[in-house]
């Protein structure tokens, strides 16, 4: 089971390892950004479709 | 097309002031101005591709629901949700911008705050329009959001303590608007505690701190009082303070963190890769510590709106940004030099695309009386200091110029003029103006300080310090006089005064007793009786409107509190009570007068047609209204073309808008607010002359059910102004603009071929002097043809930024109604002469 912390996009804090950031760049039909959301390292990615391998 | 002077030239001469702001404009702003996404409704409904965002109301809910069995007082736990928003959102930085932080988790999104009322989350439910895809999934999570907010929301706990009857009336929605919510209305700033360097967020929970240990020793020593049983009261305030600013900091470091990310692993424009450092360092700064530069000023002042916005639904911005960033602009420009002027340009500019593009999902009602925006964000500028020296700075002139090249609609300035402003100033307000934007309105600062000493007994050197409430109300930015919650339900559709003389209170448009129940119209003799009926109609309407406000207002501590904003607050760090308590506030309360000056022309159409020469009796006229005028079309246009009209420097009529606002004011001191104060009252529309079309029935003056109702607060119906621009400032000086009432809105149109060049100025400047000498609060101009306006209603795709001033703010025309637009065109083109 692939978790977020074996993602690219996952950016582990670095006081608590076990919390990070999910940072993507998103193009919508306006801008383009980036964007970063909570996320838990050991989250299960199975199904994001973003997960990327590290 | 190359950028020529020539070419620049050509464009002005066509008046393609879009075209000519995006060919001046640097490309950063270019790029952001062009990314932002358009949030106001068209219609009353939210722009295509926007959508509900459910993440906040998904974070919110999930936190509500894990505290329910905590033991923690509900002012904590409102915090602690608050905070639980803040650390978890998801948040974004945008390619070329300096400046960041955004309500929603997506540049597209509007938020919704299911805390606040059920009936809202109700219009969310039934919006498909604009609920994210798969809707299937969003309908069932924005069912759980509904079901468990149903009863818990501020409306549902506030309205089992409120009057039905005058809820009832006021829910009809035909004699106001608004809910009386301290988490829904105009939240002032006490900007003079907040934004003026002495003092962040670091300091503030310092603050906190020392007194919460106080409280805490003073709660236990041995003793016993009611001051003790109160300190407990007190400590749970400022620990709920301490959370939100807390959380505040964090939100910060969180796009700090995410600015370093990206300049560390993605950007490899070196360039860009210092600027993302530069947001870092920024946001690692500010709100935790006094902001350093005007970057950091301005990033602090958008994280402390979008901090208060996440707490509360806030339907205006009451702002001066150029006496609080001023100073950072002066040392960064002129004294450090390290900002070039454009460099600053470029910061102001997208501090004005950052307040355009905030959103929060508003019931229909309100979308449809403020069409084309998200809320009525007037921001303040010139004036003078405490000390009545001119205010006016380098970061005026760069606001006024950043306006000519982002052209949002939204926010809108309004300009504080004072016989000591600069030819300089004035020349840049006048091209704002010239170019259509619509803004600066221009409001008359000795006039208006002295409203403020006279209505609310603000002592001067805090009344110098005022900003626009909302539209067009006056208030300071000072420890007690400043207004944390001005609730929009304080808005009286004033044209039902009229017609409920005529029908004795009874609403035939919705069916209930509203008004008082005064005496059949055929019975009265006189004038004086039909008169004396009219205040007897003008006293209930006030009154119902006002006192849910009181009410709310007193619950407002308790049952929906506001520790953010508290937080900010002086008052509330000093005493340990909620920002909206009565107790700590001056009290600068007004009743927002829509469609007002019908009432003057209804009534003067009686007194002279009725009463005068005797040519119809009241009954007669009461049928004739009753019917909607059908089949006395001869009489309706004997009671338009006949009957004198305001705006025309007409005694007969003049003097019966001066009878009113008398008995308006006399009343206004006899109505007080739960501080004490007076309610003046303010006449005024945003689009509620549209908005109430089809609520108001037909009246004296003519109108039929279903026209649309004046537009200003003191402007002459449209094309009723016969005498030209000096007769309706005559009519308007007739009136004391510091007793009468709080403020007084005049609309006027200018034709821009008259304005152009530096003869148009030299009008404009003559115009506009004898204004002042006159006395009068407020003008605002429309500065666009006749010619553009009908070809933007033919082609509206070829007008897509074409901007017009509204009432009390601007938008774009294109994303106004068709009856706004007819309206806007049939207002009077004024030649200055």
């Amino acid at each position: 089971m692939p978790t977020c912390k074996e993602c690219k996009k996952f950016f582990p804090l670095e006081e608590d390892p076990k919390k990070g950031d999910c940072v993507q760049r998103v193009v919508d039909p306006r801008q383009a950004f980036y964007q970063a959301k909570p996320v838990e390292a050991d989250r299960n990615a199975a199904s994001c479709p973003s997960f990327e391998k590290r | 097309m190359a950028v020529t002077a020539e070419s620049l030239k050509e464009l002005e001469k066509k008046q393609a002031w879009w075209w000519i702001a995006e060919k001046k404009r640097s490309r950063r702003l270019d790029y952001l101005r062009k990314a932002v996404w358009k949030k106001g409704a068209i219609g009353g409904l939210y722009p295509a591709g926007l959508i509900v965002d459910l993440e906040r109301p998904v974070l919110q809910t999930e936190k509500a629901r894990e505290l329910e069995s905590s033991a923690d007082p509900y002012v904590i736990k409102f915090a602690k949700i608050l905070a639980h928003v803040l650390d978890n959102k998801t948040i974004f930085i945008t390619d070329h911008s300096q400046l960041v932080g955004y309500l929603g988790s997506t540049p597209n999104t509007i938020t919704w705050d299911p805390s606040l009322a059920s009936i809202l989350n109700h219009e969310v439910i039934n919006d498909p329009q604009c609920l994210p895809e798969p809707l299937d999934d969003s309908l069932r999570t924005i069912k759980d959001i509904v079901n468990y907010w149903a009863g818990k929301s501020d409306l549902d706990k506030i309205l089992p303590y409120m009057d039905l009857d005058d809820s009832m009336k006021i829910l009809s929605g035909a004699i106001g608007w608004g809910v009386p919510l301290a988490r829904g209305g105009y939240s002032g700033k006490d900007y003079e505690y907040i934004m003026t360097g002495k003092r962040a967020f670091e300091d503030i929970i310092a603050e906190l701190d020392r007194r919460i240990d106080d409280a805490y020793a003073k709660a236990h020593e041995p003793s016993a009082s009611k001051e003790i049983s109160n300190l407990y009261d007190k400590i749970n305030n400022w620990e709920a303070m301490k959370i939100t600013l807390e959380a505040g900091i964090r939100y910060a470091k969180r796009y700090a963190r995410l600015a370093r990310i990206i300049a560390e692993n993605f950007e490899t424009d070196p360039a860009r890769r210092e600027e993302l450092l530069k947001i870092a360092r920024t946001c690692e700064h500010v709100p935790a510590k006094p902001p350093r530069d005007l970057q950091e000023s301005l990033q602090y002042d958008l994280f402390i709106q979008l901090f208060s916005r996440n707490e509360a639904i806030e339907g205006a911005w009451p702002a001066r940004p150029d006496y609080y960033h001023g100073p950072y602009y002066e040392k960064d420009v002129n004294v450090d030099r390290v900002l070039t002027e454009e460099e600053a340009l470029d910061l102001v500019g997208e501090f004005l695309i950052r307040a355009y593009e905030v959103s929060q999902y508003k019931p229909k009602w309100s979308r449809e009386g403020l069409q084309g925006i998200e809320g009525t964000w007037v921001w303040t500028l010139g004036g003078v200091k405490p000390d009545g020296s001119d205010a006016c700075n380098g970061m005026t002139i760069a606001l006024l110029k950043a306006a000519r090249l982002v052209r949002v609609s939204n926010p809108t300035f309004a300009f504080r003029w004072h016989p000591k402003v600069s030819d300089e100033v004035m020349r840049e307000c006048f091209e704002c103006i010239r170019q259509g934007l619509g803004y600066p309105s221009m409001r008359n600062d000795p006039v208006l300080v002295a409203n403020a000493m006279h209505w609310h007994g603000h002592p001067i050197e805090e009344a110098r310090t005022w900003v626009h409430q909302a539209c067009m109300s006056p208030a300071p930015t000072t420890k007690h006089g400043f207004q944390p919650m001005r609730m929009a339900n304080a808005t009286a559709n004033t044209a039902k005064i009229i017609e409920y003389v005529f029908t004795s209170g009874y609403d035939n448009i919705v069916n209930m007793q509203i008004g008082a129940e005064t005496p059949p119209v055929e019975t009265f003799k006189s004038y004086e009786e039909f008169f004396q009926a009219w205040v007897t109609q003008m006293k209930h309407v006030f009154s119902l409107v006002v006192r849910p406000v009181n009410r709310g207002r007193m619950l407002a501590p308790t049952l929906t509190p506001r520790p953010f904003l508290s937080a900010v607050s002086e008052r509330s760090v000093e005493s340990g009570l909620d920002v909206n308590d009565p107790s700590i506030s001056r009290g600068n309360a007004w009743i927002t007068a829509f469609t007002w000056v019908e009432n003057i022309d209804s009534l003067a159409a009686v007194k002279k047609l009725v009463f005068d020469e005797k040519k119809y009796t009241l009954a007669e006229l009461k049928e004739a209204l009753a019917n909607n005028w059908e089949g006395r079309e001869e009489m309706r246009l004997d009671f338009v073309r006949n009957a004198p009209k305001w705006g025309n420097d007409d005694d007969y009529v003049d003097s019966i808008m001066l009878d009113c606002l008398r008995e308006a004011a006399k009343f206004s001191r006899e109505l007080k607010c739960p501080s004490g104060n007076s309610w003046p009252i303010l006449p005024e529309n945003v689009s509620g002359n549209i908005h109430y079309a089809n609520v108001v029935g037909a009246l004296p003056n003519g109108r039929r059910l279903g026209d649309a109702l004046y537009d200003g607060g003191i402007s002459p119906g449209p094309g009723l102004d016969k005498k030209g621009p000096t007769a309706v400032l005559n009519s308007c000086a007739k009136i004391d603009h510091i007793t009468h009432g709080r403020a007084f809105l005049l609309n006027q149109r200018l034709s821009p071929t008259q304005m152009a060049g530096e003869k148009g100025y030299q009008l404009c400047k003559a115009y506009m002097k004898t204004w002042a000498d006159l006395g009068i609060d407020h003008v605002q101009f429309n500065c666009v043809s006749d010619e553009t306006l009908r070809a933007a209603q033919r082609d509206p795709e070829k007008y897509p930024e074409l901007i017009v001033r509204v009432a009390g703010y601007s938008a774009h025309f294109v994303d106004i109604s068709r009856k706004t637009q007819d309206n806007i065109i049939q207002r009077t083109v004024q030649g200055l002469a």
